[in-house]
């Protein structure tokens, strides 16, 4: 079934998402807090990776162009990322919030795509649900314990940095919301106010008083077109192995 | 944290065996880092999970091998000589 361009560049913004933030996870492989965590969280990344590879595949069926060439070597205009899924995140509080803030959102992205008529998306929408539900109880379980106990305001700051950069997720491509033609079954608008609903009713269930900034890096992402600070650093990153030797085969 | 022992079995009649252990704050944590570290790959088809605080250790002297009891060493010579005898006696009384 050919894609529509709102479907394309859907499916191209979640794909860029998947993948940025599944890179970003994996710098914590040997430096989680224990190795338990190391291991679950690296288990979490190689997931999202997984995730973008599939939706990779769906856009780039038919077409001549190599999976891993158009995943790491296009100029940073041609990534439709959002910011949070590109942010620097050294520090394990701003890692764990930014779990926590992308896989509440990346369940109802994946959720309005499971009556999707492509069915190569449906599918690949149940399967990552499935674990989708270890992601969000792996965010939900430590953010409890660790919302519970904190006593030095590090969580709160991550979340009070964090939330405004993490609606940037909502940010609709130039092409349009997918909702407007049936690809989606719900409009961005309607998911991002969830989202919201769900992030309230999260801290409220931690008990985590924090006084919620309202702003947004909507505006400045631009349809997802600018990329965020430091991106050509972790894109260079990004392509150091592949351009050892892009001909390579792994 | 605490310490938890996982332990795996395999569906069919296999028992359960001790497949590690692992460090997490609380039962429901530990269930969780069990799932990644252990049975990812579908090595088990059911799963335990011990707190090592609930465990009974049994100690040295429990364990250790007391060889010295001659009062109560049997190595079967009395009963063999004995069975020896029968067997020579019941051969004369057949020839």
């Amino acid at each position: 079934m050919p894609l529509d361009a709102a479907a394309r560049e859907h499916l191209l913004a979640f794909a860029d998402d998947e993948h940025m933030i599944g890179a970003r996870h994996t710098t914590w492989i040997g430096l989680g807090p224990f190795l338990e965590e190391d291991l679950a969280f690296c288990s979490i990344a190689q997931d999202e990776l997984g995730h973008a590879i599939g939706l990779y595949e769906i856009l780039l069926e038919g077409s001549d162009i190599e999976l891993d060439a158009f995943a790491m070597l296009r100029d940073p205009g041609d990534y439709r990322s959002c910011w949070l899924a590109e942010a620097d995140c050294s520090e394990w509080s701003d890692s764990l919030v930014r779990h926590w803030l992308y896989d509440r959102g990346e369940a109802l992205r994946w959720g309005a795509l499971t009556d999707c008529q492509d069915g190569r998306v449906s599918g690949l929408a149940d399967r990552a649900l499935r674990e989708e539900s270890f992601h969000l109880a792996h965010a939900e379980n430590f953010m409890a314990r660790i919302a519970g106990s904190e006593t030095t305001g590090h969580i709160a700051t991550s979340i009070q940095r964090l939330l405004p950069v993490a609606r940037g997720m909502w940010d609709i491509p130039e092409s349009g919301d997918p909702a407007s033609t049936g690809f989606t079954s719900r409009s961005v608008p309607e998911l991002a106010a969830e989202w919201e609903t769900l992030i309230a009713g999260d801290l409220a269930r931690w008990g985590l008083t924090v006084e919620l900034p309202t702003d947004s890096v909507v505006t400045a992402q631009t349809n997802r077109t600018v990329r965020s600070d430091g991106f050509s650093d972790f894109h260079a990153d990004l392509k150091r192995v592949i351009l050892l030797d892009t001909s390579a085969v792994w | 944290m605490n310490t938890y022992e996982v332990f795996l079995k395999k569906a069919g009649r296999d028992e359960f065996r001790h497949a590690g252990s692992l460090e997490a704050s609380d039962p429901d944590m530990a269930l969780m880092y069990a799932r990644e570290t252990h049975v990812r790959r579908g090595e088990g088809a059911e799963m335990w999970l011990v707190d090592r605080r609930h465990v009974l250790v049994g100690d040295e002297s429990a364990l250790a091998v007391n060889t010295d009891k001659p009062h109560r060493h049997n190595d079967g010579a009395l009963v063999a000589a004995r069975r020896k005898e029968q067997r020579d006696g019941s051969t004369k009384e057949t020839t």
